[in-house]
């Protein structure tokens, strides 16, 4: 059977399967007694079984069998969670997320066996049940064939005689019969753990249809494809072939439990519902409780419990979200930025012609330029919105990469985190994963003491890594901090010496910010051993320039002794930004509102030298001053001007103020990419955009200027 | 890498004749975009100095390159026939290149070019893969991709 169009929800239900796992088998380790967790342990390792079956993951299925095997004992008390055990489950977990990996790449499963996984799994099992494992016939299947057994009878019901007819389809079934064809009613049992009951409704809607035409369907076609029903499905069906044909080729499909029907009669049907109704009526009361789902369990809710049961825990199909390709949201970005751009160049014209010629006209005109501005800024806005994903989806692993460390570098560690909704735009959020598992490797490791010098230091001897997240104006700021040894800045310095970066008299001037900054240099690595985990160099200098790539950068606090805090600044949007237009001898820059403090005139008498660099004494504060001009290699002016214009700057807590030109106004801008041909390795220029008139202005990312 | 170059008919390319100071040279068509007229180019600092900056092409961002100064010519000297060529090679992007003229565009077959036979160190002549021969007139064909390649005389 062809299952590749159910791939991708495979693959997405599987990861979340697996998340979930992750996080409750996390949560086991520390309270293993909780039912709760253990039973959703189970049920999520048993969708994963049945999903992986229904796929023809051969391999995938037996590992997460056996799991669910061990949770099954767990469940019935027969064993313990140990320690030992949780890191087996989540050695199975990294198998299967192996094989979904190898399955998204090649719609294949992978060759692995995970025997070692399977046997150590099963010894487990042997040795804390003391009884050897139950192979293939355990569990779902006991479960299924029981109430088979037992109740035949009651459980397959003709549920076909349930339904009511309208008069369009009563029409039909009667000139069906007239024309000499046999009616059929049949109703038709899914097996209650098939992940894809419209799949497979639809196949046996395919199949007997080659037979003949379905008349009725209960639930409604509709309901049936987006998978709202139970268990069982219903339907009237006229064909010239026999009935146990029409029953065999549904039989044949997958996952069918069962199939029930006989040939029947249209005058019969009518007056059995008619004398429906009559009942119908009588149970009214009953019927409003139930009415949430499919007719058939309406008519016969008391019949049905379980059923009606299974459906309320089924999986609801929701119909508010959409799954949408980033792509067509790439396209849809971009598309927003014509608009924007086609925009602005209206507002050009508009603030550029006459405006006084046709008086009414071209307010009019201002008007709905106006308007159009609003409902771009929106736009954009939603469009925005649309891609921002919570960061969730990349921190949620971390707790499990922090306990694994833990064993790993035999410390003790807590990882506490905040801000898990944050909300960033999704190309951000995908390439945010590596740099802070970097970060958060490095605490683990060089931050955090042994338990042993923690006792001695008097600190607890867990120690705790934060990971914060928030909004701060137009940036996400991510915290990564830990209460271990911090930056031991007279080591780093005395190693940037050895290595011949800087001579010893210039590292007595260097600042303790600078010093850290050594740390930031492709392989420069401060471990005196490397590890698995860390310490071969190339670390905090990938992070950073992949943070800086993402238009971000970061930023390290460390007080040596009590801890380190690494804090990554990321911008909200990528594409499209709010920006002060400013010029330098006639050349078009703009600059990110979100850095700019202030703007002041100042005074060329003003200035004063610290240091032998310009700053200006603002309200209490010493800024240094960057001349835009003597930066960007511009013609330099013949006279001094005596008055400047200084954007000040901010970024963290340290300022900077930029001596301009002239200013432009502010304006919406998009971002585009200079290319790669174009060497800007001081990357002082972060990007260019189109400006109103076809101009081309480059956009100075200030944050280079600290 | 180099030969990589449009191939119709029997062997025969394509190559678009421009003007450069006093010689002819020609670039293979396939590559070739579009030729724009010479427009405000916006200067961006701290680029490589052969690089004159970038220009808005449709809504697009293209740097332009002045293949005078890669070339270590006396500087472009912009007219009305000035024109910016705009190369799109597959994994590098689009880039517009400076020419002094667009004369024609002519085809030659494989008899018609010559391998260069020029001293290989002399780095104008990495730019050019070979000379094909139109009527009278000698055309230094164009390596396009040796002009894009960052990792020589800068």
């Amino acid at each position: 059977m062809d299952v590749s169009q159910y791939l991708e929800i495979f693959i997405d239900e599987t990861n979340g399967h697996l998340q979930n796992l992750s996080d409750c088998i996390m949560s086991l380790e520390k309270d293993p007694e909780n039912m709760d967790t253990i039973n959703e342990i189970f049920r999520a390792a048993h969708s994963l079984k049945g999903m992986a079956g229904t796929m023809g993951f051969k391999r995938m299925q037996r590992l997460t069998h056996d799991m669910e095997n061990v949770f099954q004992e767990v469940r019935s008390g027969n064993m313990n969670v140990t320690s030992g055990l949780v890191d087996v489950l989540f050695q199975c977990l990294d198998a299967i997320d192996a094989y979904l990996e190898n399955v998204k790449e090649s719609s294949e499963e992978g060759t692995d066996d995970n025997e070692a996984i399977i046997k150590e799994l099963n010894d487990i099992l042997a040795s804390e049940t003391g009884n050897a494992p139950k192979k293939e016939e355990s569990k779902p299947t006991e479960k299924e064939e029981k109430p088979k057994e037992t109740l035949n009878g009651e459980k397959y019901q003709k549920k076909y005689q349930d339904i009511e007819f309208s008069e369009k389809e009563k029409d039909e079934l009667r000139t069906s019969e007239e024309k000499g064809l046999n009616l059929y009613g049949i109703t038709v049992y899914i097996q209650e753990d098939c992940l894809l009951k419209a799949a497979r409704a639809f196949l046996v809607f395919k199949a007997v249809e080659d037979y003949g035409n379905i008349i009725v369907y209960n639930p409604s076609s509709q309901d049936i494809e987006d998978e709202k029903f139970g268990v069982d499905f219903s339907f009237y069906f006229a064909s010239e072939t026999p009935l146990e044909k029409i029953i065999e080729v549904s039989k044949a499909v997958s996952e069918i439990e069962e199939v029930v029907g006989e040939k029947v009669i249209y005058k019969e049907l009518t007056v059995a519902a008619a004398k429906k109704e009559e009942e119908e009526a009588a149970k009214e009361a009953e019927k409003t409780k139930a009415a949430e789902n499919v007719p058939a369990s309406v008519v016969a809710p008391s019949k049905q419990p379980q059923t009606a049961k299974k459906q309320g825990q089924g999986k609801p199909v929701t119909n508010r979200t959409v799954r949408v390709d980033i792509e067509k949201l790439d396209a849809l970005m971009n598309q927003v930025s014509e608009l924007i751009i086609a925009k602005n160049s209206l507002v050009a014209i508009g603030s550029t012609s006459d405006g006084g010629t046709s008086g009414a006209n071209s307010q009019a005109f201002h008007e709905q330029i106006e308007y159009l501005e609003r409902i771009t800024t929106s736009l954009h806005e939603s469009v925005m919105k649309v891609r921002m994903v919570p960061i969730e989806s990349v921190v949620q692993k971390f707790p499990r990469m922090i306990r694994d460390l833990s064993k790993k570098l035999d410390k003790k560690m807590e990882l506490y985190m905040t801000g898990e909704d944050t909300e960033l735009d999704r190309t951000v959020v995908d390439q945010i994963g590596d740099p802070l598992q970097h970060l958060l490797r490095n605490s683990a490791d060089h931050g955090l003491e042994s338990a042993e010098t923690r006792r001695k230091r008097g600190k607890p001897e867990v120690g705790s890594i934060h990971l914060n997240a928030f909004q701060e104006g137009n940036n996400v700021i991510i915290e990564v901090s830990d209460d271990g040894n911090g930056i031991d800045t007279e080591s780093v310095k005395n190693k940037a010496i050895e290595r011949g970066l800087i001579t010893p008299e210039q590292g007595a001037a260097l600042s303790q910010k600078e010093i850290i900054d050594f740390l930031f240099m492709p392989s420069f690595s401060m471990a005196k051993k490397i590890s698995d985990v860390s310490g071969r160099g190339v670390g905090l200098d990938v992070v950073k320039s992949n943070i800086e790539t993402l238009g971000g950068d970061v930023e390290v606090k460390s007080v040596l002794g009590e801890g380190s805090k690494f804090i990554v600044r990321l911008p909200l949007t990528l594409a499209i930004i709010q920006a002060l237009m400013v010029e330098v001898r006639n050349e078009k820059y703009a600059i990110s509102l979100g850095s700019i403090e202030t703007i002041e005139e100042i005074i060329a008498d003003e200035i004063k030298f610290v240091q032998a660099k310009e700053v200006i004494h603002i309200r209490g504060m010493v800024i240094p001053l960057i001349r835009l001009d003597q930066l960007l290699d511009c013609e330099p002016e013949d006279e001094e001007r005596e008055s400047l214009t200084v954007i000040i700057v901010r970024k963290g807590d340290k300022f900077a103020g930029i001596i301009v030109d002239e200013l432009n106004g502010q304006q919406e801008i998009v971002i585009k990419s200079l290319g790669k041909y174009i060497n800007n390795s001081t990357k002082i220029i972060s990007g260019a955009t189109v400006l109103g008139d076809g101009e081309v202005a480059l956009i100075l990312d200030v944050n280079t200027l600290f | 890498m180099a030969n990589n170059i449009s191939v119709i008919a029997d062997g025969k390319k394509q190559f678009i004749v421009v003007k450069i100071g006093s010689e002819q040279y020609g670039i293979d068509i396939s590559y070739v975009d579009n030729i724009v007229r010479m427009q405000k180019i916006t200067r961006v600092p701290k680029a490589q100095p052969y690089f004159k900056g970038i220009i808005n092409l449709r809504g697009e961002i293209v740097p332009v390159m002045s293949i005078r100064t890669k070339m270590d010519l006396e500087p472009d000297v912009f007219t009305d026939v000035t024109r910016i060529i705009i190369l799109k090679l597959e994994e590098h992007g689009v880039l517009g290149i400076l020419v002094d003229e667009v004369k024609e565009v002519v085809t030659l077959g494989p008899s018609e070019i010559d391998k260069v036979a020029y001293d290989a160190k002399n780095n104008k002549s990495n730019f050019i893969n070979g000379v094909g021969k139109h009527g009278e007139e000698l055309i230094s064909l164009f390596d396009t991709n040796s002009i894009i390649d960052e990792t020589e005389n800068v």
